[in-house]
């Protein structure tokens, strides 16, 4: 499964790659309305996504035969408050999460930079959850029982 | 306008949103895996931070496919310049240059901060791009159209004020 994974994510940022999706200009094009590339790969993606998800559903099935499982994600007060900010994140570093490895791995040295300040913020986020889980309506920690 | 990391026209859109939806359901079909790829973040902290939040039950087992598929992305970007001339370490930043015109050290600083956004934000809404954008839209996630509306609002404003107003860009 591992190589599979592999092979999967080398695909991706293969195409990320290529497509504009990893490029900072692109990002801003998108973002000042300039170019239809960005909006038409997202536009793409959702509605080839949609039937074919649909489909998997119905089956119920993976190929090998195990059950569909979907988790789904929590509406609290931070999906809006944490969308707003992240969008002012991809707006100064012209990457999302994805593309911030992709520019990595094409040998753009300064992404290095925003993969340090994303897990400096995703570190904080963790290490305050508690006062956040109250503000924000967030789902308590589901630990693993050897943990608890 | 070309890529910057190849001074050539990209993909055709329709090409690569079609391949983003086949990557998208091959993982789900074949190995029962939403897309997602900020969790990603979390993977990591949990080797770096000893917090309760990075030991839940979702990230310790989702490493086992989260990290190999990141390795990927890595790989995937690495294999794209090679194809393309051939791959050296580049500070490149298009637009930005033209305008602004940083030093390195002050492009790492303006994307450590755009990371912390990016990091924080992501974590906070429950994922990304990727998680909400692609696959929650497209499971009719209402929690997942929230967060796009959002990102994608705030990012647009982040960037017509920081082109128009600051950098006083003009088309």
């Amino acid at each position: 499964m591992t190589l599979l994974y592999l092979a999967l994510g080398t695909a991706f940022g293969f195409v990320l790659s290529r497509s504009g999706a990893a490029d900072y200009g692109y990002i801003q094009a998108m973002f000042l309305f300039q170019d239809f590339q960005l909006y038409g790969i997202i536009g793409t993606a959702v509605a080839l996504t949609a039937p074919g998800l649909w489909l998997i559903k119905r089956r119920g099935r993976t190929a090998g035969g195990r059950r569909i499982e979907i988790e789904l994600k929590s509406l609290n007060r931070g999906t809006m408050v944490g969308g707003a900010l992240f969008g002012v994140g991809w707006s100064i570093a012209g990457m999302c999460p994805g593309p911030i490895f992709v520019n990595i791995g094409e040998g753009k040295v300064y992404a290095l930079a925003a993969l340090a300040g994303a897990l400096v913020g995703a570190g904080a986020f963790g290490a305050i959850y508690a006062r956040l889980q109250s503000w924000f309506g967030l789902p308590p920690l589901a630990l693993s029982p050897s943990k608890r | 306008m070309g890529l910057i990391l190849t001074h050539m026209p990209p993909l055709h859109w329709a090409v690569a949103g079609a391949g983003i939806a086949a990557i998208t359901l091959c993982l789900q079909w074949l190995a029962n895996r939403r897309l997602g790829i900020s969790s990603g973040f979390e993977d990591v902290c949990s080797f770096i931070f000893p917090v309760l939040y990075f030991q839940r039950s979702s990230v310790r087992s989702g490493r086992t496919w989260r990290l190999p598929f990141v390795i990927g992305l890595l790989m995937g970007g690495f294999l794209s310049a090679a194809l393309s001339g051939g791959w050296t370490p580049t500070w490149e930043l298009g637009m930005l240059d033209t305008l602004l015109g940083l030093s390195p050290s002050g492009k790492l600083a303006w994307m450590f901060v755009g990371g912390l956004f990016i990091g924080f934000g992501t974590r906070l809404a429950g994922g990304c791009t990727s998680g909400h954008g692609i696959f929650g839209l497209s499971n009719f996630e209402l929690a997942s159209l929230v967060a796009t509306i959002s990102f994608m609002a705030s990012g647009i404003v982040t960037t017509q004020f920081l082109y128009r107003v600051v950098l006083h860009w003009q088309s």
